[in-house]
């Protein structure tokens, strides 16, 4: 893990001091509403419709044992002891005071975090692949990347003020599991011809009202120069970008709008411009990130590991466990777990400060004291021995977190919806819970196989509805919650958006819906093995909106 | 209305001249961008000094040629938000090597006078009940930066190696 240096706790013990005054100044008036509201969203801070709340970043999605035991701590003095992981690797807290906010950012700064950024139109939290560094199939480790792309964005002076919000995912792998086309930016790491790492760019992807699969703009861009190809990129999009309508401002539309080839000449033309004003890094600052993240010192073990076979025959619940929550770790020996926050009929992304504190000493005592956050609202475990898998599943089933379940229909993303969001029209959480209980049945899950459920309970799409392969979206008709449903949608290297089936459903009726178009799948498939997204895409739309709809 | 700089209040010689008044004889005037491209001949032979007043989604092609004459250029910001006043800050000085006064006006908040100092604005336009105290405050906000900028101060990550370096040798 990146650990902060002098600099790095300089900025950030300078930062708490800033938003400490500027909350100060709020209380007292010299700030109106108006004037701190980009500077509180600037620090993660939102009013929500019933209190504060406070978007910690956990930089692409990676956390020591420490700062999550730090971060339950926080739960349990500042809030109402529990916390939720979100979409973006990050951490909220839904019932923050104000005035309490300096002493909270102390806290967090106490474990090298913060909260900068992780709101405001500005450059956001970078996300990154959870696997990184422990898949086999990645090319270099995205999170090298990511911290770099940290430092350079914090308070970076000309893109603090751009025309919206700026979210930037890197994937280390071909397999993407950063969703990097539904972002502004998206990095892959990637080798040239010569055998040289560096990046794939894509911009102009996103979801929201006008969800857009975003293109690539140039297939290599050589490492020690990839902050100046950002920067012309921020460039263009701060000076050329819409300001005139919020929901026009993105990237994606000034892209489309511009024409992919145009903006990627006036991004060209600037590159050369200022590729050699200091923007890059020197080369010596890349090597000494990386060093922070080389591999541990793993042990030397032979496959199969007897224990863990064993283990497997005698207990099928634990074995089913292993064969969706266990990933291929690249060290053999050992595996990365994937720890569900999606128990049947929970609330997608919650922890309470006792299963964050049970999860923190899980890392401490079986995976090299690191957790990780992923952009499904779950939680990994990245470097667990397989021999120590079946305690680690033992443990986790005493909190309440063994769900057998992950990329299974009930690992369903829901953004906060209605129940905190000022800006929903709909709840997420209860839809999201009605299906999950309706699908509780762990054979049910296993037959139907991967199935990602998405629901957004707004436009806004923070539940990621447009990449879900079934996607949900809560509209507001005359005061009453209606949901629609889309097909199709995929946020990895095959990314698509999800086509809308026809009118929605009210909220008592959504699950009935759902368990439709599941139940139409499992009858239309060619095998077991054909999974949701495979079939959906070799029948298309028809059947499924005939089990809705009806013929027409 | 007040001028400060980073340490504070500072005086001010200029005047702002309406479009249709009539050139004074010396003195020091700012001017909007239109007047300037159609009277910069008789502008910058009756004036002293010139300046000009400039929205943050100027041509900066169109304006290059007057550069070199200008005493002062005025970048309004549209609204608090208006990042684009940083880019043209930047651009004017780094790409056009624009050397003279550079003055922020309009409703930018005391919190945003770091970036634009780093963006290479020099002076800023103010009420008369600007938070002044405040504006210096966030002028000294942090001691480094993680990047470079118009100021031209080192990045963190030149700090560090030009300490590794150091350590080193």
């Amino acid at each position: 893990m990146y650990i902060y240096d002098k600099f790095d706790h300089t900025i950030t013990r300078e930062r708490v001091a800033e938003f400490s005054q500027q909350v100060a100044r709020r209380l007292t008036g010299e700030l109106s509403e108006d004037q701190f509201r980009p500077l509180r969203l600037m620090n993660g801070l939102y009013l929500q419709l019933h209190a504060y709340m406070l978007r910690v970043a956990i930089p692409y999605g990676t956390l020591s044992s420490k700062q999550l035991h730090m971060l339950a701590d926080i739960a349990k003095k500042y809030d109402r002891d529990y916390a939720h992981f979100t979409t973006r690797q990050n951490l909220q807290y839904n019932w923050i005071k104000l005035d309490q906010v300096p002493d909270l950012l102390a806290d967090l700064a106490s474990v090298e975090m913060h909260a900068n950024q992780t709101s405001g139109n500005c450059i956001r939290n970078v996300t990154a692949d959870q696997f990184a560094g422990v898949a086999g199939d990645e090319v270099e480790d995205p999170r090298i990347i990511s911290e770099i792309i940290r430092q350079w964005s914090t308070f970076h002076p000309e893109f603090l003020y751009l025309p919206r919000k700026f979210k930037i995912a890197v994937t280390g792998a071909p397999k993407d599991r950063a969703a990097i086309q539904f972002h502004d930016i998206g990095l892959q790491i990637v080798r040239n011809d010569a055998g040289e790492v560096g990046y794939a760019v894509y911009v102009g992807g996103g979801m929201g009202r006008t969800p857009i699969v975003g293109p690539l703009i140039r297939g290599f861009v050589p490492k020690a120069q990839i902050l100046s190809y950002l920067e012309a990129i921020l460039r263009v999009y701060n000076r050329y970008g819409r300001r005139d309508n919020i929901y026009k401002a993105r990237i994606k539309i000034l892209v489309r709008e511009t024409g992919q080839a145009e903006f990627t000449r006036q991004v060209e033309e600037e590159w050369p411009l200022i590729r050699d004003t200091g923007v890059d890094i020197p080369a010596g600052e890349e090597a000494r990130i990386r060093a922070f993240f080389a591999p541990p010192a793993y042990e030397t073990i032979a496959e199969p590991v007897v224990a863990f076979v064993e283990a497997k025959k005698k207990y099928p619940a634990f074995d089913r466990w292993v064969s969706t929550n266990v990933h291929p770790h690249k060290v053999k020996g050992y595996g990365a777990v994937t720890i569900s926050l999606k128990p049947i009929g929970g609330i997608p992304g919650d922890a309470s400060s006792t299963q964050m504190h049970a999860i923190a000493d899980l890392a401490d005592t079986y995976s090299l004291s690191e957790v990780r956050v992923t952009h499904v609202q779950n939680l990994v475990l990245p470097n667990v021995k397989q021999a120590d898998l079946f305690a680690v599943w033992q443990r986790l089933g005493e909190i309440g977190f063994a769900d057998a379940n992950i990329g299974l229909v009930t690992d369903i993303i829901a953004c906060p919806g209605l129940d905190y969001c000022a800006l929903a029209n709909a709840r997420s959480i209860p839809v999201s819970q009605r299906i999950s209980e309706r699908f509780a049945d762990l054979d049910r899950q296993h037959t139907v196989g991967p199935l990602q459920i998405k629901i957004s309970g707004c436009i806004n799409a923070c539940g990621h509805h447009h990449a879900g392969h079934i996607g949900i979206l809560g509209v507001d008709k005359a005061g009453v919650e209606f949901y629609q449903i889309t097909l199709g949608g995929a946020g990895d290297e095959k990314a698509s958006v999800g086509t809308l089936l026809g009118p929605g459903f009210p909220g008592d009726q959504i699950t009935d819906a759902v368990e439709r178009v599941v139940n139409t799948y499992l009858e239309l498939r060619s095998s077991p093995t054909e999974t949701f997204i495979e079939a959906y895409r070799r029948v298309g739309a028809a059947p499924f909106k005939e089990s809705l709809y009806g013929r027409r | 209305m007040a001028v400060v700089d980073s340490n504070g209040l500072i005086a001010d010689g200029w005047a702002r001249l309406a479009d249709d008044a009539p050139v004074p004889k010396g003195g020091s005037v700012v001017v909007s961008f239109a007047r300037l491209k159609n009277e910069h001949n008789s502008l910058f032979s009756a004036a002293t000094k010139v300046g000009v007043d400039i929205p943050s989604d100027v041509n900066l092609g169109e304006l290059e040629p007057f550069l070199p004459r200008l005493g002062v250029i005025v970048v309004r910001f549209a609204t608090m938000r208006d990042g684009r006043v940083f880019s043209v800050g930047r651009l004017l000085r780094e790409r056009y090597g624009y050397a003279a006064d550079m003055r922020a006006v309009g409703p930018f908040i005391p919190d945003q006078a770091q970036f634009l100092l780093r963006c290479g604005f020099t002076s800023f336009e103010v009420d008369d009940s600007y938070p002044v105290e405040s504006f210096k405050r966030s002028a000294r906000a942090y001691s480094v930066w993680y990047q470079r900028a118009t100021d031209r101060a080192a990045s963190v990550a030149e700090l560090r190696q030009g300490a590794l370096d150091g350590s080193k040798s």
